[in-house]
């Protein structure tokens, strides 16, 4: 065997044996037990707990922005749960979904057999609890970027667990970066770099870029806390401090911060490609090189978050521009590749009808949709016109992190499902999922950017009633009650189907067309 | 409406490469998905995919460099970068300090007058904005004008526009989240028509 990649790994044989690995959890093994399989379940359950959560409150406030003028809501609930609905997504759903994934395939994708360094897994889920205990404590309306001295003033008297709650997710996330590190490390050092699968690539750059970023944001976290306290004044202008240094500081985690969902959900997406479609990927080397540039690029473009900022000018400004639009490149050598292994051969009826496959498609679709707009992002005309702080800021990053990763995030878990229930779920009811999603996400993403380029401001509670601002803003509540109900028939199929599903096949995810089972020739990685 | 930027053209030319490079791209998705005849790309095709890709990057950097140099340009020349900057700048037809506050606009003209949250301007006329934010970072962007700038507490930033031909109220909104006011923090960029010169000549407030 000349190469040990992907698809000589998952498209030949499944990885497990289907069983009900969640209804023979007790308390004991779901709480503390360093299984992969344990933590990984323990960590996708919460993902979703957080999902329907940030999801309610994003229900609660699109609801009062379906019409302007001021229904529901003050200004300030409506800020804390603008604030929660952010921080709950992104630090806890999308991020620990994906890698959460990642802890359940990479034992057997890498050759692992074992979850190396469970221990620090365990201790990342338990901060990441806390931090979301001290959040909802806290309820602050400064927003996830918490940009001083605005938040060392309006944050009200419980606002330092707000700041600790920021200085645990980043030892949280910092651990989880540590344990995909070990567990890439490890299988390259086993079975050489020429040989790592591709879900290894993806653990050692999201181990890069998480123990890269977050010691940073632990010591924002930190200091903004001490400032708060008067102990210090390093972000504070009114006494000497300097919101620049935030600015920089913030944004070096702020940014890799970006890219911490999206490096497992395309790990998982090139695990996942294979075993639907009985081939590898088209191309090994490409996938490879992509994410290293983008893992290098990730550290480098931050200060295009506050580009029309007066200190971003000069040769910065010209490098962080080109930088930034460079991005294009390794996303485009992803995509590409996708799209390639998907052309090159037959796919097989049996994808087609594979609830994960349609939620792959339906990310790619969405990666392109989301990332070609960063053209116009990165480039400082456009973005100190219709794009710094408007909603086209909000869609491009919807596109992304709901359209490509939180759908990605979904393929794994159809795809896991029959393998930590021993059943499968309903089809129907899935199919009704993925259909409402798309629909509710592609509408709700364009809208968005529509609303952007007629320069709808983010973080408002209330808006002036122009036409071009309020019926998009119905029409996009609209989309997320739309989204909102597909996730309920995920929550009743996933329930429903772990006691009442049909039995699960030795292979849940068996090939079924003959005309690739017996006909695939595996193209070596190049 | 000319805006201060001249983005409409470029705008418009780069919105015109988003939408092709969407296209290609959603277009191969479905072609690889239900086409019939299957077809194994060959690897120079990404090479000269990518090798496109950069010659749009470069077109990219090389047009948003000329606009934002042809916009600073012009503050350039009337000395409004320099360090310190000069008081009362020549170049443009009016020049207005604008206070941003927790949570609205004052706008100060050359003769001392002071309105909130309004800034009376004549069609056509070139504005210099010097803005300062005495609180918390702040933006200032102005829809009709195509402008959006972001500003730190206690450092003075300018940016100037083409008041819109139109006389009528034009929006001025804060950008950058600056508390639980922010939704609030908008002024208006009043251009009189003939009828309210005499109003001008008396200054104006709203």
């Amino acid at each position: 065997m000349a190469h040990l990649h992907d698809a000589e790994r998952m498209g030949e044989t499944p990885h497990w044996v289907p069983e009900d690995i969640i209804g023979n959890m007790t308390l004991k093994t779901l709480l503390f037990s360093h299984d992969y399989r344990h933590i990984a379940i323990k960590g996708i359950l919460t993902s979703i707990l957080m999902l329907g959560l940030g999801g309610l409150m994003a229900l609660l406030f699109r609801t009062e922005l379906a019409a302007p003028d001021i229904q529901f809501f003050g200004a300030r609930p409506y800020m804390q749960l603008m604030t929660l609905h952010g921080m709950f997504m992104v630090f806890g759903f999308v991020i620990p979904f994906v890698i959460s994934l990642n802890y359940y395939m990479m034992p057997k994708v890498l050759g692992t057999g074992r979850l190396l360094w469970a221990g620090a897994a365990q201790w990342s889920y338990w901060l990441l609890i806390l931090a979301a205990v001290f959040l909802v404590i806290a309820r602050p309306d400064f927003t996830w970027t918490f940009y001083p001295p605005m938040s060392l003033r309006v944050g009200g008297d419980l606002v330092f667990l707000g700041y600790l709650a920021v200085a645990l997710v980043a030892v949280s996330e910092f651990l989880a970066g540590a344990v995909l590190m070990r567990n890439g490390w490890e299988a390259a050092r086993r079975i050489g770099l020429g040989k790592l699968p591709l879900m290894g690539w993806g653990a050692i750059s999201e181990g890069i870029l998480l123990m890269g970023s977050t010691p940073i944001l632990a010591v924002v976290g930190v200091t903004m806390l001490t400032d708060w306290m008067e102990l210090t004044a390093l972000f504070d202008p009114a006494r000497g401090g300097s919101v620049v240094t935030f600015m920089y500081m913030f944004w070096f985690y702020g940014h890799p911060a970006v890219y911490l969902p999206l490096m497992p959900a395309i790990a998982v997406l090139y695990t996942l490609l294979p075993r639907f479609l009985g081939r590898p990927i088209w191309s090994h080397w490409s996938a490879v090189i992509a994410f290293s540039i983008l893992t290098l690029l990730g550290f480098v473009v931050f200060p295009h978050h506050f580009q029309p900022a007066e200190n971003v000018v000069g040769p910065l400004e010209r490098a962080t521009q080109i930088l930034t639009l460079a991005i294009f490149i390794p996303s485009t050598l992803h995509v590409f590749n996708w799209i390639s292994t998907l052309w090159s051969d037959r796919i097989p009826d049996s994808a087609r009808r594979a609830i994960p496959f349609k939620f792959i498609v339906a990310s790619i679709f969405f990666l392109m949709l989301g990332g070609v707009t960063a053209y116009v992002n990165a480039q400082i005309a456009t973005d100190s016109d219709f794009v710094h702080n408007t909603y086209f800021v909000p869609a491009h990053f919807h596109a992304m992190f709901v359209g490509f990763m939180a759908n990605m995030a979904m393929a794994g878990a159809y795809y896991l499902y029959p393998y930590f229930t021993g059943r499968m779920f309903s089809q129907r009811l899935a199919n009704t999922h993925f259909w409402l999603w798309q629909i509710g996400i592609f509408s709700k993403v364009t809208l968005m950017y529509y609303l952007g380029f007629v320069y709808f401001p983010r973080w408002v509670v209330d808006y002036l009633p122009l036409q071009q601002w309020a019926v998009p803003q119905m029409l996009l509540t609209g989309a997320a009650y739309m989204i909102g109900l597909g996730f309920i028939f995920f929550v009743i199929n996933f329930m429903w189907s772990a006691t009442r599903g049909r039995t699960a096949d030795a292979d849940p995810w068996a090939l079924s067309d003959d005309a690739v089972t017996s006909g695939a020739t595996a193209h070596p990685a190049e | 409406m000319e805006s201060a930027l001249g983005l409409s053209g470029y705008q418009a030319t780069m919105m015109i490469i988003v939408f092709v490079l969407l296209g290609i791209g959603i277009g191969a998705l479905f072609l690889a998905l239900f086409l019939p005849q299957r077809w194994k790309p060959k690897y120079w095709m990404e090479v000269a995919f990518v090798a496109l890709l950069i010659g749009v990057v470069w077109y990219g950097d090389m047009r948003s460099t000329q606009v934002v140099n042809a916009y600073q340009g012009q503050m350039a020349d009337a000395g409004v970068l320099d360090e310190p900057a000069i008081d009362g700048a020549e170049g443009f037809d009016r020049e207005l300090k604008v206070i941003a506050f927790q949570w609205g606009f004052a706008f100060l003209t050359e003769d001392n007058k002071i309105s909130r949250n309004a800034a009376v301007v004549k069609p056509g006329e070139t504005i210099l904005f010097r803005i300062f934010s005495n609180d918390v970072i702040h933006g200032f962007n102005i829809p009709a004008a195509g402008i959006t700038a972001e500003f730190d507490p206690g450092k003075e930033r300018d940016v100037w526009i083409r008041a819109p031909l139109e006389p009528g109220k034009y929006l001025i909104q804060c950008l950058n989240y600056c508390g639980v006011g922010h939704a609030q923090m908008k002024a208006w960029l009043v251009v009189e028509g003939p009828e309210d010169e005499a109003v001008d000549g008396e200054g104006s407030g709203a």
